[in-house]
């Protein structure tokens, strides 16, 4: 039998956008990768391998997500954590497939794919819109109003949540989309009508440096705010922190994480990450979920070796800080735990809801609704 | 015109009708993740499982009758066939187009696409058959005028009335009778040809 470290270092590379319109977010994904990877190689987690990091800065830019992941592969890298936007993460799979490579994606998105060469740890739409659109139709109006960013994930997750809202009774007065980078004043522009119209809710997929505009714009009406709460999908801790705590308090997030769980994996994890990034670092679903996929990844790998990944995922439980996941054999997404947070006045959130067990991951539902609770919902055993 | 309902895609039953192989496989799972009730079905079964809705079928020439045949006597209830092909030669896309495919999925298969083939496939079908009722529809107008022109041109000369009482008398009779216009043209065609002694050939 070979001894503990005798393997070669299994080289693994970090795609994450230090700079540009997304790394509020992207930092925060690199830090809880590099964070894992130090835990499992000091704990031997993996068993006899050991993980090497290659870091890269693709700057939010997706060519440059491409260029850097050939970079890799070319160095012989075969497993890559990485990508937030889906523009990224398109760009990516295809070198990817080529190679034979694994890309690990730790974010949300809007659903409908499935890459043999990926596995997906972020929220399907199944898993957050869904309970959005209960929790908003419940404890809001019925007038709702949606801005997004122009690109895919707001247009399919608008698409959904119309729908949501719709079959609840609920209308959507405009459906609006701001540039990825947008000015001072197209956010104003928004703002205006939002003031105008009096919905009884915002739900925005507007991301990154975007939505940290927004949410300030929307600040200076202290009326609309305090009538029109934003909900959102993907504003998190580094967000808020982004846009300051008194700007996003009051406004919520569906989201499987908030650091505020309780639970001891979550302190542990809480703790070890602010210990080396300060006392108040910012983190968000998809820091988490970058986390705790290079455990999943690492268990496999202990379990049967760097050449059968995927047969071993599916069979690997893992305690994160959000509680159990696993991966789904059939479509390579994510077993999650769907909360909804309210933002309070230290810019963390308060969980308003709860959805106790981790749901199946449907990334192919075009209606949530039909197949959603009663099909979808199960727990891990 | 009709539009393929994306939110009726998980009403549907797919056969996929391929040797079992890893592209075979792919394809199955591929549906599965859709959401599709998915079953394989090979050799080719004589008569397809009962309301299948999508055939995704290999193209070769040592199936291809009996491909034709199950589907030919699956009669009205014929599913759309998407066609699972790994040539592009002639003599393979002859065979595509005489099952009349809608959709080609390739091998080597890749997942992506597969959703795509399936929604194409079914809004074609879908304005096929709708377009198919149309034209139905309007050629049996079509030739309910031709009869209702040659009962009006009878009356015309039998009674020697105008064009418009004519039809009036048509009209009328079928209002009383409680059938249809084109009904009463065939009731007045009918009689004119027995009472001058022809036979009623059309």
């Amino acid at each position: 039998m070979a001894s503990v470290l005798q393997s070669e270092p299994i080289s693994v590379g970090v795609l994450f956008s230090e700079t540009g319109i997304t790394s509020v977010v992207e930092k925060t994904q690199r830090r809880a990768v590099s964070l894992a990877i130090d835990e499992i190689n000091a704990n031997g987690v993996a068993g006899e391998f050991e993980l090497k990091p290659v870091f890269c800065d693709p700057a939010s830019d997706p060519k440059r997500y491409a260029a850097e992941a050939e970079r890799l592969i070319a160095q012989g890298v075969r497993f890559i954590f990485g990508c937030y936007m889906s523009s990224a993460r398109r760009a990516v799979l295809p070198i990817v497939e080529r190679a034979g490579a694994l890309l690990f994606y730790p974010t949300l998105y809007e659903g409908f794919e499935f890459s043999a060469n990926c596995v997906y740890s972020g929220a399907a739409p199944n898993q957050n819109s869904l309970m959005l659109a209960d929790y908003a139709s419940e404890h809001f109006g019925g007038r709702h109003y949606f801005v997004g960013s122009n690109y895919v994930f707001p247009y399919e997750s608008n698409r959904i949540m119309r729908d949501l809202l719709t079959a609840r009774g609920c209308t959507v007065l405009e459906e609006r989309y701001i540039s990825l980078d947008p000015s001072a004043d197209d956010v104003a522009h928004i703002v205006d009508e939002i003031d105008r119209l009096k919905p009884d809710a915002v739900f925005s997929t507007v991301v990154g440096e975007g939505a940290v505009r927004l949410y300030q714009q929307y600040a200076l009406q202290d009326q609309t705010r305090a009538r029109s709460p934003i909900l959102s999908l993907t504003t998190g801790e580094p967000e808020v922190e982004e846009m300051g705590a008194d700007a996003a308090e009051g406004h919520f997030t569906c989201a499987p994480y908030f650091s505020s769980l309780p639970g001891s994996a979550n302190q542990r994890f809480v703790t070890a990450y602010r210990s080396v990034h300060g006392a108040h670092a910012p983190l968000s679903a998809c820091t988490e979920a970058a986390y705790f996929q290079v455990y999943l990844f690492a268990e496999a790998l202990r379990q049967g070796g760097p050449d059968h990944i995927l047969q071993n995922l599916p069979v690997v439980e893992f305690g994160a800080p959000q509680g159990r996941v696993r991966v789904d054999r059939s479509t390579q997404h994510t077993f999650l735990t769907p909360r909804i947070g309210r933002v309070n006045a230290s810019g963390t959130f308060d969980v308003v809801y709860d959805h106790g067990i981790p749901v199946r991951p449907d990334p192919y539902t075009v209606e949530p609704e039909e197949s959603g609770w009663s099909r979808f919902v199960g727990s891990l055993r | 015109m009709a539009q393929f309902q994306l939110k009726s895609l998980r009403d549907l039953f797919v056969v996929v009708a391929h040797p079992p192989d890893p592209d075979s496989q792919l394809v199955i799972q591929q549906f599965e993740r859709i959401g599709c009730r998915t079953e394989a079905a090979w050799p080719i079964p004589r008569d397809l499982p009962p309301s299948t809705d999508v055939i995704v079928a290999a193209i070769g020439h040592d199936h291809h009758k009996a491909l034709k045949t199950s589907l030919k006597r699956a009669g009205s209830s014929r599913p759309d066939v998407i066609a699972l092909a790994d040539y592009e030669n002639p003599a393979m896309l002859e065979l595509m187009l005489d099952l009349e495919a809608l959709a080609v999925i390739s091998k080597p298969v890749r997942p992506f696409g597969i959703l795509t083939n399936l929604v194409v496939a079914r809004n074609l079908s879908i304005t096929n058959k709708t377009l198919l009722a149309r034209i139905r529809r309007l050629e049996s107008r079509m030739e309910g005028q031709k009869k209702i022109a040659k009962a009006k041109s009878i009356l015309m000369e039998t009674q020697a009335i105008s064009e418009k009482d004519a039809y009036k008398i048509i009209r009328e009779q079928a209002m009383t009778k409680r059938i249809s216009i084109d009904e009463m043209a065939d009731a007045v065609i009918y009689a004119h040809d027995l009472l001058s002694g022809r036979t009623n050939d059309p």
